[in-house]
């Protein structure tokens, strides 16, 4: 019997990956495309519905970032759930988000909203600044993982980078998450290693691993799509197109995740004492 | 890291998907009417134009033929239009010598014997031709310098490398002539002495005393922060040689930024002035 407060989990959840380009720097386009994109996704019968980071604004806007931020919970956020609510969809999007304490420090957010409303958000941790990326020159990095509790499980959000540091998703595994999303914006060079850190990541922390990258090309930067759901035992259970939009849906029972945690039991053999001697050598590198 | 030819490969379907993508983005975003493009005759820029072509269509793309009588070789024509032809866009022949000469003669100071500063006219007078085109036709530049020259500045600063957009830009010249391959340019256009035409018998590898089969080995050891004694060792060239390519390419950054000035505000144009290419 559920307590008040208690939120009711699903177990078997329909996600969609929506794979899309974003016009940059216009959030009214880029609401309009995700509110097609979650009515079609929902005429599917999907629960969840994913878009990649930034996906708000875009991933290049440099300067013009400062514009574009806003507070979270607030006017994008609030009409990203009117979707979720009108679609009955969970809904999870990235964008820039502004600091309530101050007028210009922002950070790199992930956001989960539902029909009832916002639920939580997410501040990427590690930001990319090298190579083509510089991140750390706009943002403020998160200081926290986060998995929230909803109606679809437990869901753990990590941004793009942060999949190359296995410690971010297996915190939000820690905390319980059933599903990691990781949303990004990846340059066609890094396909590689996403695709491998994708399906590493999933089978390492017995969960499912959702993916969502953006496509479109952006200041010459030519994003490669490759969304793909990942199962806990590193399956690969759908997979978008690379280079184009697109939008795939794929059912998850979160039952599958007990044989794979009693067959490959890395939760149970996880040895915290290494994290203690791993900080120690961090701080000496 | 081994410096061999190998590491030089990559996916050509892949880059080809990747090039026509590219143009055909920022072609549609500029709500351009067309690309021009300069077509020397020479393999990068036959390359730039039936890939241009391939990207929106032939019917969108010009070519413009610029000779001039110092540097004419009748064989460039006759490839620029093999090349117009098989991929199906208009090529306009011009012969910018009375330009040139007017030029000349107009410059008080102007030094005959002095080949570069008189070859830097010919490259930045090919640009003005390309721009007007351009501007009046409501087109865009599209330019087709490579990754080995563009990397030692084997170019005309506001010249040849002029243009809105460079797809091959990040192809070194031996990558070029893969990509080239793959996408049937004729044989003959691929296997013919690179020349920036600034002066009559200018040969590339001659001038820079380097084949581009070795100077791009040594310009990917510099991309991936290889040391040049290693680079060196590895190719069995002398180490002077490869400092003086490294030389070469760092002393010539000036000719590959833009507008530097002096930080004096707040924010500066070139400097921290950072907005995207295409804002809303």
């Amino acid at each position: 019997m559920l307590n008040e407060g208690d939120v009711k989990m699903k177990e078997e959840i329909r996600i969609a990956l929506a794979q899309i380009s974003c016009k940059l720097g216009d959030k009214n386009v880029n609401i309009d495309k995700m509110q097609k994109v979650a009515s079609k996704a929902k005429r599917h019968g999907v629960d969840l519905v994913i878009f990649p980071e930034l996906s708000l604004t875009g991933y290049v806007v440099r300067d013009q970032i400062y514009e574009l931020a806003e507070i979270i919970p607030g006017p994008s956020t609030t009409v990203v759930a009117d979707i979720a609510k009108k679609t009955k969809t969970h809904i999870i999007f990235g964008m820039v988000e502004l600091s309530e304490k101050t007028q210009a420090t922002i950070y790199n957010s992930a956001v989960l909203v539902g029909p009832e409303g916002f639920i939580g958000k997410y501040r990427k941790i590690y930001l990319p600044t090298h190579s083509v990326f510089e991140e750390k020159r706009y943002f403020r990095q998160g200081y926290q993982t986060e998995a929230f509790d909803t109606p679809l499980g437990k869901i753990g959000l990590i941004i793009c980078y942060d999949i190359f540091f296995p410690e971010v998703s297996r915190l939000t595994r820690l905390k319980g998450a059933q599903l990691i999303v990781c949303i990004s914006a990846s340059p066609a060079t890094r396909r590689t290693f996403f695709e491998a850190l994708t399906v590493a990541r999933a089978m390492e922390n017995t969960a499912f691993l959702a993916y969502v990258n953006l496509v479109g090309i952006e200041d010459g930067l030519q994003f490669w799509g490759g969304s793909r759901l990942v199962g806990p035992n590193g399956k690969i259970l759908v997979q978008a197109k690379y280079d184009e939009e697109d939008l795939v849906m794929c059912d998850v029972n979160y039952i599958d995740i007990r044989p794979v945690e009693t067959f490959v039991p890395t939760l149970k053999d996880l040895r915290p004492e290494l994290f203690d001697e791993m900080k120690i050598y961090a701080e000496k590198l | 890291m081994e410096l061999t030819s190998s590491v030089l490969n990559l996916d050509w379907v892949e880059v080809e998907t990747k090039v026509k993508r590219f143009i055909k983005d920022y072609f549609e975003k500029s709500n351009a009417k067309g690309i021009v493009v300069s077509l020397s005759g020479g393999i990068d820029s036959c390359t730039v134009a039936a890939l241009s072509a391939l990207a929106i269509g032939g019917d969108k793309v010009l070519g413009l033929m610029l000779p001039e009588k110092e540097t004419h070789r009748p064989q460039d024509v006759k490839h620029a239009k093999l090349i117009a032809k098989k991929f199906n866009f208009k090529a306009v022949k011009i012969d910018i010598t009375s330009t040139l000469e007017a030029f000349y003669n107009s410059i008080p100071i102007f030094d005959n014997t002095e080949k570069l500063c008189k070859g830097n006219i010919k490259a930045r007078t090919r640009m003005i031709y390309a721009y007007y085109y351009a501007n009046r036709l409501d087109m865009i530049v599209c330019g087709s310098s490579d990754k080995s020259e563009t990397m030692i500045g084997y170019f005309t600063k506001w010249g040849d490398v002029a243009a809105d957009i460079s797809p091959i830009m990040d192809l070194y010249k031996t990558q070029v002539r893969k990509l080239a391959q793959r996408i049937g340019i004729q044989k003959e256009i691929i296997t013919k002495p690179s020349s920036p035409g600034l002066w009559t018998g200018q040969s590339a590898e001659r001038e820079l005393g380097i084949k581009y089969e070795k100077l791009d080995l040594v310009l990917y050891g510099l991309e991936h922060f290889m040391k040049t004694e290693e680079i060196a060792k590895q190719l069995h060239v002398k180490k002077e040689v490869v400092d003086g390519i490294r030389r070469r390419w760092l002393f010539t950054e000036h000719k590959r930024r833009m507008l530097l000035t002096t930080k004096l505000q707040y924010r500066t144009v070139g400097t921290d002035f950072r907005l995207p290419r295409n804002p809303c």
